[in-house]
């Protein structure tokens, strides 16, 4: 349906109301798509004037579709006539309604409703992250940031996750203001990044940068960068964090890998208590290992090879320097088969260990104990993103920890220069926010890059203070 | 909180009552009906003045008008919210904004709606009661039709007056449960034991055990039917389980009367262990024949998280023999999970016993999950796809090996 474009009479909506195929939908399709074409408001009040004389009422449904378009026109007093009509027809007010009115409110002169109709919110259920958008803008934009940062506080105690647009408000609106109760806040900010392992986009970079340069005396300089794979920043010759998890972490992940990956609720899932038992010993026999490989996962790298070739290649491009390997693998590869063929079976057992698990086993369990137990040295050998098992980790700190392990340890062959073998370099450095007081490392993303969750970015910020 | 309260009703205040002041003079002009008098008035107007220009605004004052008596009231009786009643009230605005929300809710369901952890738990509680409710009235309305017709079509039987002789007495349906039972009674007996895992409660939420429950029901039903029922155990089975409820509120007095073998014992304790077989679609080893002399386990569970290995876990635990089903071998698999429901399981099991013929037992596997039935085992026809395709496109044959392989995981 196409809007009319100046407001009409009763008549004129009545020959076009009978005209439509459906007459009891036709306001809703009507409102629908003069939200659609940004029709005037003036419209939509002749509309609502006809439904008005003709049914003596006007549903909730009519009155929120009538409010978004207010919304879309920022036409304030409009929305305020809306929200007292509503609140005299109804007791409270549906989550949809309330965040345009917040929305519509929070940009306007008249702000501090928003933060009444929040308060109201609260009353009923936990308002959205849109809400709290909105009312945090709102206030930082009139420098109330006590407010804004409660506001904030208030947000993450509710377990609402905030926008990266609230984050970057912050920065924006605190340009050029000088305090140290805010420079901590905005600092708790970045560690909040930093804990979340949240990258900011490319505006959100220069917010940030913008930010700092502009606190007065403190003479901040911040430059665009890319890390070198030393971990060393090119700009500042600062060395980056470690990807190495610390002693405590490494043990907690270690415990959590056994606890809810290989035993989970039920140990006969992924395994057996027998097999897992032998599997432990024949660990602990040989420990320690340089590298553990997916024997199964590599072994199909190539479709053209032969499985056991495809095996045999990788495990002599990775046997250098007399690095101790272990391959998983399952029994049937045992088998003398089409695939997988006994004497080169017999060669590989030469060079590397091998465990064969039940066919019907999961290797993978099995790759993570084995790695984990032989030290923070010892890295793995998989094509496999291991997000089955990150998933049965129950906590997202631990998920956290096993994605930087496991971006840290491991070795992705790449199956188009295999075998002259090109490893994806385990990082040595760990990306995400980091600070030394003095100097802040920030890593960033662009916003038309597609990023993949096992990716992280290359591109850096560097900030540091020139005495 | 507080202040923001008062400020509230200020602005309720200041925006409402003014206006209400204004109109209440008019307040006995119109003693009926606020807004159809209102909407009168104004046809009139237009008629002795049909220049008019168009009032935008009219429509404020007859949303205000309507309301100005009960305004005062509710500003006076402002209270707070809480509980059941706040739930009530967002569930009524939700259905006013046109979301999928039941008419009717009663307090228990109330209770679970407000239970739910998330926003999003709550919509989707409130969507499944919402279809129920449309289903129910459907089924109302249709069993209304069909009433009518009935009752239509006796009119005009009786108008026709025609006697119908029969050397029966009309009393069908009572004597096929008496000949079922008949059956049941005998295969209790002499019957091939089934068993229906029934250990599986903590696995699932209330709504997969209610699903588990009314698919066992159906299952049931069809063994009763059959020609050859099988003689069905319930093994682990533990009275005041949620399952027990279940079955209590579905069969009601039926359910002691059932022949069927209830037991909170293991199947390992009732049968030798190397004569049981349990069915899991996670099982490495492919059914080839249905054997006669075997006793076959089904888990008594619904899981649509989709809970992988956890009945091939039960069954390694105990040491027992898995199989699953042929799919692979006589179907094109083409979406969908490999696990069935349970009274297709049932069916195939049935038709397996009685007739041997994997094509006829597999019919009764949704036609949604699969796009045709193959004679030859896919295997084999794999080949000749492969040597068509190369002929055909020559270098294609890395496609369809992917996508064979997305269809056919290596396990």
């Amino acid at each position: 349906v196409q809007p009319p474009e100046r407001p009409l009479q009763s008549e004129e909506w009545n020959k076009l109301r009978e005209d439509f195929q459906l007459p009891e939908i036709f306001e809703k399709v009507m409102l629908n798509s003069m939200i659609r074409c940004n029709s005037p408001i003036d419209v939509a009040k002749s509309l609502l004037s006809d439904l008005a004389k003709r049914n003596g009422d006007i549903t909730y449904n009519v009155l929120v579709k009538y409010l978004t378009l207010c919304v879309q026109q920022g036409q304030v007093s409009e929305i305020r006539d809306v929200y007292d009509i509503m609140k005299v027809r109804f007791k409270i007010l549906e989550s949809g309604a309330y965040n345009l009115l917040i929305r519509g409110l929070s940009n306007s002169d008249q702000w501090t409703m928003a933060l009444t109709l929040l308060e109201e919110i609260k009353k009923v259920m936990v308002p959205s992250r849109t809400c709290y958008q909105s009312c945090i803008k709102a206030a930082s934009r009139h420098q109330e940031m006590e407010l804004a940062f409660e506001l904030y506080k208030e947000m993450l105690a509710k377990d609402v996750v905030p926008t990266l647009d609230v984050l970057q408000s912050f920065f924006d609106f605190s340009r050029g203001v000088k305090g140290a109760e805010l420079q901590k806040e905005l600092f708790g900010i970045l560690l909040y990044l930093r804990d979340n392992q949240i990258y900011p986009h490319k505006t959100f970079m220069r917010s940030i940068k913008l930010w700092f340069e502009s606190i007065p005396g403190e003479n901040w300089r911040g430059r665009l960068t890319k890390i070198k794979d030393s971990g060393q920043c090119p700009v500042c010759n600062h060395q980056l964090e470690d990807s190495n998890l610390t002693e405590e972490e490494y043990s907690n992940l270690s415990e959590r890998i056994i606890r809810d990956v290989i035993h989970g609720t039920d140990t006969f899932r992924k395994t057996s208590p027998e097999e897992f038992e032998a599997f432990q010993t024949f660990v602990e026999k040989r420990l320690p290992f340089d590298i553990v490989i997916d024997g199964l996962n590599v072994s199909h790298i190539k479709s053209r090879k032969m499985q056991c070739e495809n095996l045999f290649d990788a495990i002599n491009c990775l046997a250098k320097d007399n690095a101790r390997l272990l391959v998983l693998g399952r029994k049937h590869m045992l088998m003398n088969s089409s695939n997988w063929k006994r004497e080169t079976m017999k060669e590989m057992q030469n060079k590397a260990e091998f465990f064969f698990a039940e066919n019907i086993s999961e290797d993978d369990a099995f790759l993570l104990y084995a790695t984990l137990r032989s030290g923070k040295h010892c890295r793995f050998v998989t094509r496999d993103f291991l997000r089955d098992h990150k998933a049965c980790l129950p906590d997202s700190l631990t998920r956290h920890l096993f994605r930087k392990w496991q971006r840290g340890h491991q070795i992705v062959l790449n199956q188009n220069v295999f075998p002259v073998f090109f490893q994806q370099p385990a990082f040595r450095y760990d990306c995400v926010v980091q600070t030394t007081g003095d100097t802040w490392h920030i890593p960033y993303k662009d916003v038309f890059e597609e990023k993949y969750s096992y990716q992280v970015p290359r591109n850096w910020l560097c900030i540091r203070q020139k005495l | 909180m507080q202040s923001a309260n008062m400020l509230l009703r200020k602005i309720v205040r200041s925006s409402v009552l003014p206006f209400a002041a204004q109109h209440g003079m008019k307040k006995d002009l119109f003693p009926l009906s606020r807004s159809l008098s209102f909407s009168l008035c104004l046809k009139q107007d237009k008629s002795c003045e049909p220049s008019e220009k168009l009032d935008l605004d009219e429509w404020k004052k007859v949303m205000k008008s309507g309301l100005q008596e009960e305004v005062s009231e509710t500003v006076s009786e402002f209270k707070e919210l809480s509980g059941l009643a706040a739930a009530r009230e967002t569930v009524d605005m939700w259905r006013l904004a046109g979301k999928a929300v039941p008419e009717s809710i009663s307090e228990e369901q109330l209770k679970t709606f407000m239970e739910c952890p998330s926003k999003s738990a709550k919509k989707k509680y409130l969507k499944y009661l919402y279809l129920k409710e449309l289903h129910k009235k459907n089924n109302k309305r249709k069993m209304d039709e069909k009433r009518q017709r009935k009752l239509e079509a006796q009119d005009q039987a009786s108008e026709m007056d025609e006697t119908k002789r029969s050397p029966f007495v009309c009393l069908w349906s009572s004597t096929m449960d008496k000949a079922y039972n008949w059956r049941a009674a005998q295969s209790m007996i002499f019957g091939q034991p089934l068993v229906f895992d029934m250990s599986y409660e903590k696995e699932m939420s209330v709504r997969e055990v209610t699903n588990t429950v009314s698919q066992i029901v159906m299952s049931e039903s069809c063994n009763r039917r059959s020609v050859d029922p099988f003689h069905i155990h319930f093994c682990n089975f533990k009275d005041d389980s949620l399952y027990h409820r279940e079955f209590v509120k579905s069969y009601r007095e039926a359910w002691d009367k059932l022949l069927i073998t209830v037991t909170d014992q293991c199947y390992t304790e009732i049968f030798p262990k190397d004569k049981l077989i349990y069915l899991t679609a996670d099982s490495p080893k492919v059914m080839k024949t249905f054997d006669h002399d075997k006793i076959y386990v089904l888990g008594s569970m619904v899981d649509k998280s989709i809970k992988t290995g956890v009945s091939l876990a039960r069954a390694k635990r105990l040491g027992l023999e898995t199989a699953a089903l042929p799919l692979e071998k006589y179907l094109l698999w083409s979406s969908g999970a490999k696990n069935l429901t349970l009274d297709q399981m049932m069916h195939i099991l049935l038709t397996l016993k009685d007739t041997a013929d994997w094509k006829k037992a597999l019919e009764f596997v949704p036609k949604r999950k699969y796009c045709g039935f193959v004679n030859k085992p896919v295997k084999e026809l794999r080949k000749t796809l492969d040597l068509i395709n190369t002929l055909k496109f020559g270098k294609g044959r890395e496609e369809v090996e992917k996508q064979f392989a997305k269809n056919y995981p290596k396990r």
